[in-house]
């Protein structure tokens, strides 16, 4: 029982997790949270879904594509929205992203309506996996090795890569940057994009474990907050731990205190880490600049 | 005690150690300069000071009472006075909206009294305003009142922005390069102003001052800063003949002189 | 001095238009009044301290829950429930957002998130208290004796604690705590360096604001008479916050011009069902790409709160 409630956690906390590191690499580097990125991934979900559907590809053909899309739509939303506030206050660029999520939420209404569609999953109805005589639904399992995936990938193309160092470069002194010769403009709208690729990701693993529809990413958006302020969101591991911790104690409170208390609980535990620990529990704080 | 003495303070930034055992008095009815090449630690002293920046360690006391620690708002409320080298804007203020900002703390009403602008707010805030066009009309900028800050020339942002600390009726001043980018008739202007607090109100004046020439002409002691430790201490024309002090400059020529 | 000189012809329309209209345009007029009311708070926030709060909504629903309840359950007259409501919500919002205030701006944007979602999801799951998902209906409210059962006496109140609003928030703005928000989003520590505390005023500028949405809420709940926890959700409070960038960020018309717009928006539109949340996003980007001065940037400089 307590081994499922925790697997379950740990699966819908990776999926906070993707979303969570969606939204801490734009913030890294751009210091933005983007508060379109769930339904930017909403809206990459339903045009797998319409490649599915409509189109008749392939489950991973549709998605591919769908993720294709999710990059180029997070570099056009830098480009066309961000890229002119560059230089203002934050919070111009926060109130875009505000308004960006209404219009996203209401052309995605306009095309596939507002009703729920059945995502299908890949994995199909494929039985559980025994480990240790407990029985492993697939797609948690598989939910949890794609978040593991895509943040250890993130981490060596941060590390390794001649983009990652870019981006780096960038979120650490974007004037240094631009004097050392980094093409800032790119390494932005490189952030955005790989922000879209992983709420992308979160968007196909969430639909088909629950309905396809406009809202279905809000939560989730609100989690991925959570999840990240509480490991910190200046370490991308920080987001990936705190959203696994949000997921299995939203877990377990509704199971054993009551369902209702287990969404309370993401606020709570964000009110109690901004009070005691607001770098996160594995975060840093970051100098201010005078 | 009596003075702002700063004592074997210490500023770290990760692995860098950008102020080092620093120590010096400064006292009131004098003004001291405090130079040194860029990188030195001279700004980040003074942010110490006015509590943007937390010392590692040390020490800074004003008349015998500990400051390092404190917020911002509180070192201010004790009397110590700060001007930012580039004046802060702020959007849609004007300059006596700026003078105005700077009489905070003598404004006593709460909030109450503000939102139905109740006669002891109405009073206060009319006391603040004549002052505030005094100290305009005093720095001869009475014809700026109205303008927007943005708008007017540097030099007149500089003075408004100075006068806007005195406002608060500091008992110490820290001042960031205050003439840079001011023209010669302004820096003379600006020199006769800070003299006359020293003389006639007896302020305690730290600047911090790349203008060598200001320097030796204004200050009573000078204190020099090389990476992040006293390397002198003097009088003005003990200081500028010292070696170390030729040393530590010839390496890197002041930027702004 | 235009704005002066307009302001008397404006309140003799204002104060006759009711009874030249019908009563569905004095309903949509009694609901600009309202949202403007939690947009003037907004500005205060947003536009003269620079923070942002995605929980508006929660505010203006605890306003609207506790003074339906407190005057339903005849604890109090209607306008001391009116008061003693936004002073709940204000308290709660303050210990709620008090850690929060102290970080940068994206924490409080992210906390107050949080905050409405949680309360959305009390105001269902309290059923004994709120009548959960099936709603709250109220009875006409009275005001010292009087029955207030047409549409006209409530576009009064609302036209009355709008003008009283407007009135203490352009006080505000002119005086001491005014000053010292705009002084806090723009320069944290030049504000710090004159003695302005910071957490102190930020705190000011946010419970000014939830105080401002409660009452409205207050208002709301007896201009609908039925409320449900389905309309207090993300999408309203990104609407309050929208209200204030369409109109104008800091200024004095723009919380109004913003409500009007929004008020209007659906009406010009009806029957399209995604339009208006459509034209409404795409006029805040666009506002802080092309006006960030909002639709009051249009308006003479008298107009103007700074």
């Amino acid at each position: 029982m307590i081994g499922n409630l925790i697997l379950g956690g740990l699966a819908a906390g990776s999926l906070y997790a993707l979303v969570g590191i969606a939204l801490a690499i734009v913030i890294r580097v751009t210091d933005i949270p983007n508060f379109a990125q769930g339904e930017m991934a909403m809206v990459s979900t339903f045009v797998a879904y319409s490649l599915l559907d409509r189109y008749g590809l392939g489950w991973w053909a549709a998605v591919a594509l769908a993720l294709g899309f999710a990059v180029l739509q997070g570099v056009a939303v830098q480009i066309l929205v961000i890229r002119p506030l560059i230089g203002g206050p934050v919070l111009s660029a926060v109130i875009a992203t505000l308004g960006l999520n209404i219009v996203l939420n209401s052309i995605a209404g306009m095309i596939w309506g507002h009703e729920t569609h059945i995502f299908p999953s890949p994995l199909g109805d494929a039985p559980p996996v025994f480990v240790a005589g407990v029985p492993l639904p697939l797609d948690s399992v598989a939910n949890i090795g794609v978040a593991l995936a895509v943040i250890l990938g993130v981490t060596l193309l941060l590390r390794y890569s001649w983009a990652g160092l870019a981006l780096r470069a960038t979120s650490q002194d974007a004037v240094m940057a631009r004097l050392v010769g980094i093409p800032i403009g790119r390494s932005f709208a490189l952030a955005w994009g790989l922000g879209g690729l992983a709420g992308g990701i979160a968007g196909v693993l969430v639909a088909p474990a629950l309905f396809l529809d406009t809202n279905m990413m809000g939560a989730l958006l609100i989690k991925g907050f959570a999840g990240g302020v509480l490991g910190g969101l200046s370490s991308l591991w920080g987001v990936f731990g705190g959203c696994l911790v949000l997921g299995v104690l939203e877990n377990l409170v509704g199971a054993y205190l009551s369902p209702s208390f287990g969404d309370a609980l993401t606020f709570i535990v964000l009110i109690a880490v901004l009070t005691i620990r607001p770098e996160g529990l594995l975060g840093r704080v970051r100098m201010r600049k005078v | 005690m009596s003075g702002l003495a700063i004592t074997r303070l210490t500023v770290r930034f990760g692995g860098l150690t950008a102020v080092r055992d620093v120590g010096f008095t400064a006292a009131p009815g004098r003004i001291l300069g405090l130079i040194g090449p860029n990188g030195a630690g001279k700004s980040t002293l003074l942010n110490c000071i006015s509590g943007i920046t937390r010392p590692s360690a040390g020490s800074i006391r004003l008349d015998g009472t500990e400051l390092a620690g404190l917020s911002m708002h509180r070192i201010a409320a004790r009397g110590i006075g700060r001007v930012f080298q580039h004046p802060e804007l702020v959007a849609g203020f004007t300059a006596l909206d700026t003078l105005r900002a700077g009489c905070h703390r003598d404004l006593h009403y709460g909030l109450l009294a503000e939102l139905f602008a109740l006669p002891a707010a109405r009073r206060q805030e009319a006391a603040a305003r004549h002052r505030a066009l005094a100290a305009l009309d005093a720095i001869g900028l009475a014809a700026d009142a109205d303008r927007d800050m943005a708008l007017l020339p540097y030099g007149h942002r500089k003075l408004v922005d100075l006068a806007r600390s005195l406002m608060a009726a500091p008992r110490f001043l820290l001042l960031d390069e205050p003439v840079a980018g001011l023209n010669d008739a302004e820096i003379d202007r600006l020199a006769d102003m800070l003299r006359e607090l020293r003389d006639v109100r007896g302020l305690g004046i730290v600047l911090v001052e790349h203008n060598m020439a200001l320097v030796a002409r204004l200050c009573d002691e000078v204190v020099v800063l090389d990476a992040g430790r006293v390397i002198a201490h003097d009088v003005p024309q003990a200081v500028l003949r010292d070696r170390a002090v030729m040393a530590a400059y010839l390496g890197e020529a002041p930027a702004d002189a | 001095m235009t704005g002066r000189r307009l302001l008397l012809p404006l309140a003799a329309a204002l104060l006759a238009l009711p009874w030249g209209v019908g009563g569905y345009v004095t309903y949509l007029l009694t609901l600009t009044f309202i949202y403007a009311l939690v947009a003037i708070g907004m500005n205060l926030l947003t536009g003269l301290a620079g923070q942002i709060s995605l929980g508006h909504a929660a505010f203006f629903a605890i306003g609207a829950y506790a003074t339906g309840l407190l005057t339903q359950r005849g604890l109090l007259p209607f306008p001391l429930a009116l008061l003693a409501a936004a002073l709940l919500s204000t308290g709660i919002g303050a210990l709620a957002a008090l850690p929060a205030l102290r970080l940068r701006n994206l924490y409080l944007a992210i906390a107050t998130l949080g905050f409405g979602t949680v309360v959305q999801k009390a105001l269902f799951e309290w059923r004994g208290l709120t009548g959960g998902g099936a709603g709250l209906e109220l009875a006409p409210p009275h005001i010292a004796g009087l029955v207030l059962n047409n549409g006209r006496a409530l576009y009064y109140v609302a036209l009355a604690v709008l003008a009283l609003g407007l009135w203490c928030a352009g006080n505000v703005a002119r005086m001491r705590t005014g000053r010292a928000m705009l002084m806090l989003r723009d320069s944290e520590i030049a504000a710090g360096t004159l003695g302005i505390g910071i957490a102190r005023f930020r705190v000011a500028a946010f419970a000014l604001s939830t105080f401002y949405a409660a009452i409205a809420g207050g208002l709301y709940a007896y201009l609908v008479r039925y409320i449900n926890p389905e309309s207090f959700g993300l999408g309203l409070s990104i609407s309050f916050l929208g209200m204030v960038v369409v109109g104008g960020l800091g200024s004095r018309a723009g919380p109004v011009l913003g409500a009007v717009f929004f008020v209007l928006l659906p009406e010009a539109f009806r029957g399209i069902k995604d339009a208006p949340g459509l034209v409404f996003g795409l006029a805040l980007v666009l506002a802080m790409i092309f006006l960030p001065r909002g639709l009051a940037g249009i308006a003479p400089r008298s107009w103007r709160l700074t």
